[in-house]
């Protein structure tokens, strides 16, 4: 034992684990802003990390450029049928959009939509180096104003928000992230409240806490409530593809399918002015 | 070069885990090359440069992570030092032990990182299981080729120009 405590490296290793606790513990919450350490790993890896996505998008369109005439033929058929289908369903909603305004201020409604925040387009660099954590790294950082907290989006639904920043990119945590978890509604019923979180898989989320009585059906389209302050009212999350009873017979859970494919996702969109709502009354769901 | 080298091959290793290894993941899963270079190192040089060299690597690994700084120094560290403590009984030019000790490693790695997660409070399900399958798969694929370069070059190669063999 008295052996054992003349050791250099018995108290080099009780020093790693102390210090490994006592960091891990610090950091297991989300800070302010990260050490200058971790800001000089990023800073070396950041420009690497640029330079293999501008190969990529060079080898892309190099592929582009050899690929077979017809097959290209057939995929802008493809877009332009999908354009005009597009163009009509515009047209409809415009005439909603319209309708929707009249209505909001006839009775005064505050405007939520996503079109009044203002977006910064953001290529994805680099993802987590583990299976552990779902985090990707994008090429905008504190230089072009970007902070943490900041939602970000896809025009396919949520993707997360900002978890940390350096000066050329900044940390994004995915909502399949297990640490994540995002106040949710139905879109059809607008009724039942619950809580999506992440499970780790890029295709399945967690919906939690929905109440016995809730009319939650298969392939109900979830949508952000706005009530947890982290992001916007009204973003698509998923669509439910399991219903399942808890238990205790209290309350439902559900499966989640993500509404954006995380395996694919290149681009993404930063909402830089986004500023929660004061808790109102109205939103407390009564 | 033999610490230079050394010191290069995990912050390699995180960028093409970051980057390249995502465009081949097996269901999502991608490869610990970290790993691999830490069980390598304390196979060939026991327990002691093996922790060491666990800690280091999961402390660059942690840094770049940003998220519950030390989970991987302690994982990475106590692999390093059961696979060191390990590979006194071996015969280092057989390739299987490359194989086996990666497989091991992996398991052990995982079960490391579950349990400090699960104590800060990280609720963890099934699909953990079939992530560190499928690691474990994909660590294993690359552990034959790699087990040969790192015999031949850092081991045999490096070892004797730095005079340490």
């Amino acid at each position: 034992m008295f052996k054992l405590l003349k050791s250099k490296w018995f108290w080099l290793i009780l020093v790693v684990v102390i210090g490994a606790f006592i960091t891990m513990n610090q950091t297991s919450l989300p800070r302010e802003d990260i050490t200058l350490l971790e800001k000089a790993v990023h800073g070396i890896y950041t420009p690497l990390q640029n330079g293999i996505n501008d190969i990529r998008g060079h080898w892309g369109y190099i592929g582009d450029l050899v690929s077979d005439k017809r097959t290209l033929q057939n995929r802008i058929n493809e877009l332009e049928k999908r354009n005009i289908q597009m163009a009509i369903d515009n047209q409809a909603l415009r005439e909603y959009e319209a309708q929707a305004k009249r209505l909001q201020e006839l009775l005064e409604f505050k405007e939520d939509n996503l079109d009044i925040y203002d977006l910064q387009a953001a290529a994805i660099i680099a993802r987590s180096p583990n299976n552990w954590n779902k985090t990707v790294l994008i090429n905008v950082g504190a230089n072009a104003g970007i902070q943490r907290g900041m939602p970000v989006i896809h025009p396919d639904g949520l993707v997360g928000r900002i978890s940390s920043v350096s000066q050329n990119s900044a940390q994004v945590s995915l909502i399949t992230d297990r640490e994540m978890a995002v106040g949710v509604i139905l879109q059809r019923s607008r009724e039942t409240n619950g809580i999506v979180e992440g499970t780790g898989s890029s295709d399945v989320l967690r919906m939690n806490n929905i109440p016995y009585y809730s009319s939650i059906e298969e392939n109900d389209r979830v949508i952000t409530s706005g009530l947890s302050a982290n992001y916007p009212k009204g973003i698509v999350v998923g669509t439910v593809s399991k219903v399942n009873r808890e238990p205790s017979g209290l309350l439902l859970s559900a499966e989640v399918k993500p509404a954006v494919d995380f395996d694919r996702l290149e681009e993404v969109l930063v909402i830089t002015n986004y500023h929660p709502p004061p808790v109102e009354d109205e939103e407390t769901g009564e | 070069m033999y610490y230079f080298i050394l010191a290069l091959l995990p912050v390699l290793s995180i960028f093409l885990q970051s980057t390249i290894f995502h465009y081949f993941s097996i269901k999502g899963s991608i490869p610990d090359l970290v790993l691999i270079f830490v069980v390598f190192h304390a196979v060939f040089r026991g327990e002691r440069r093996g922790t060491l060299y666990g800690v280091f690597c999961g402390l660059l690994e942690d840094l770049y992570i940003g998220r519950f700084i030390g989970v991987n120094v302690l994982a990475k560290g106590l692999t390093g030092y059961i696979m060191g403590k390990a590979q006194g009984n071996v015969f280092k030019e057989n390739l299987w032990v490359g194989i086996i000790t990666v497989v091991a490693g992996t398991f052990i790695n995982s079960l490391v990182v579950a349990v400090l997660l699960m104590a800060n409070g990280t609720v963890l399900d099934l699909e953990v299981v079939y992530s560190v399958l499928y690691q474990c798969l994909y660590n294993l694929l690359l552990a034959g080729p790699i087990y040969i370069w790192y015999y031949y070059y850092i081991y045999d190669g490096l070892m004797r120009a730095a005079g340490e063999n």
